[in-house]
C-alpha cells in the first residue's frame, strides 16, 4: 500500500470507530442545502448569498428594519 | 483602496489562479502583509475564509493576477462592513456538523479542499477549509477525508460542550455524497486495494 494510503486507512477507522461508538452520525443531505458548500468553491452571487443567510450571517441593518 | 468600489462576491468563478509564471512579479512582503491581515479577518468573517486561503498559496512568488484576486477581497469587504455573524438568544442547543469538499479544486496538485462547518442551533460557531493532504482519486474519496476532518472538529466541539454540562451524543454529520457515506456503513474495506 502507498505510505500515504495509510492516512486514509486511519481516517477511515476513526470516523468508523466515532459512528459506532455513537458520538456522531452520518446523514444525507440535498447539495443545494449544503452549508459547507461555499468553503470549498467560488459560487455565483446568488448562491453564495443564500448560503450566507442560511449561515446567519447578515447585514445588520435589516435587523434594525 | 478604501474608496474602491463594492463587489457582491470575494472571489471570481470565471478563472482559476494557478502559479501565473509569466505574470508580472508584485512585492512579496506587501503581498505576504495583506494576506496576513486578511488571515486575521477569517476568523471573524467566514464568507472570505476559502478566497484568501486560496490567495495565501500563492505568498512565495506573488503575481498581480493574486494581487488582484487578493484586492478582489478588499472590494468585497468595502461592500460588507455592516455584515456580520448573528447570534440570537434563546436557540436550542443541537450541534451539527457540515462536511463538503470540491475535486481537484487546486488544479496545480490536483489536490482537494475541505470545508467544514458547525452550527449550534441555527448559530456558527466553527468553520474550517483546507487543503487535503493527500491526492483523492474519486470523489467519494475527497468527502470522505473531509467528513473524517469534521468529525475531529465535532469530537472537539462536543468535548466543549460537555465542559458546560451539555452531553451530546449521535451529533449529525452533514454530508452530501452517498458514496461517501454509504463507507462509513459497510463492513468492506473500500479503500484496500
Amino acid at each position: 500500500m502507498h505510505s500515504r494510503n495509510k492516512h486514509i486507512e486511519i481516517r477511515h477507522h476513526f470516523l468508523r470507530e466515532h459512528i459506532s461508538n455513537g458520538t456522531c452520525k452520518i446523514k444525507f443531505i440535498d447539495t443545494d442545502l449544503q452549508l459547507a458548500d461555499l468553503l470549498t468553491k467560488p459560487l455565483a452571487k446568488d448562491r453564495f448569498n443564500f448560503l450566507l443567510n442560511e449561515l446567519g450571517i447578515i447585514n445588520v441593518n435589516c435587523l434594525l428594519q | 483602496m478604501d474608496k474602491c468600489k463594492s463587489i457582491s462576491t470575494p472571489f471570481s468563478t470565471s478563472y482559476h489562479l494557478d502559479h501565473d509564471v509569466a505574470g508580472n512579479p508584485v512585492d512579496e512582503t506587501k503581498y505576504k502583509g495583506l494576506i496576513g491581515s486578511l488571515l486575521y479577518l477569517t476568523a471573524s468573517i467566514p464568507d472570505i475564509m476559502f478566497v484568501v486561503c486560496m490567495c495565501a498559496r500563492f505568498q512565495s512568488a506573488p503575481k498581480e493576477s493574486h494581487f488582484n484576486a487578493a484586492k478582489r477581497i478588499l472590494k468585497y469587504l468595502q461592500g460588507t462592513k455592516d455584515v456580520g455573524l448573528w447570534y440570537p438568544g434563546n436557540v436550542s442547543l443541537s450541534l451539527t456538523g457540515y462536511s463538503d469538499s470540491d475535486v481537484a479544486g487546486y488544479k496545480i496538485d490536483r489536490k482537494s479542499t475541505s470545508g467544514t462547518s458547525h452550527l449550534l442551533g441555527s448559530s456558527l460557531i466553527s468553520w474550517q477549509c483546507k487543503k487535503q493532504s493527500c491526492v483523492a482519486l474519486f470523489i467519494a474519496e475527497a468527502e470522505y477525508i473531509a467528513t473524517g476532518s469534521c468529525c475531529a472538529q465535532t469530537l472537539w466541539l462536543r468535548q466543549q460542550l460537555n465542559d458546560f454540562g451539555i452531553l451530546l451524543n449521535k451529533i449529525p454529520i452533514l454530508c452530501d455524497n452517498t458514496s461517501a457515506i454509504s463507507l462509513t456503513k459497510k463492513s468492506h474495506y473500500a479503500f484496500k486495494k
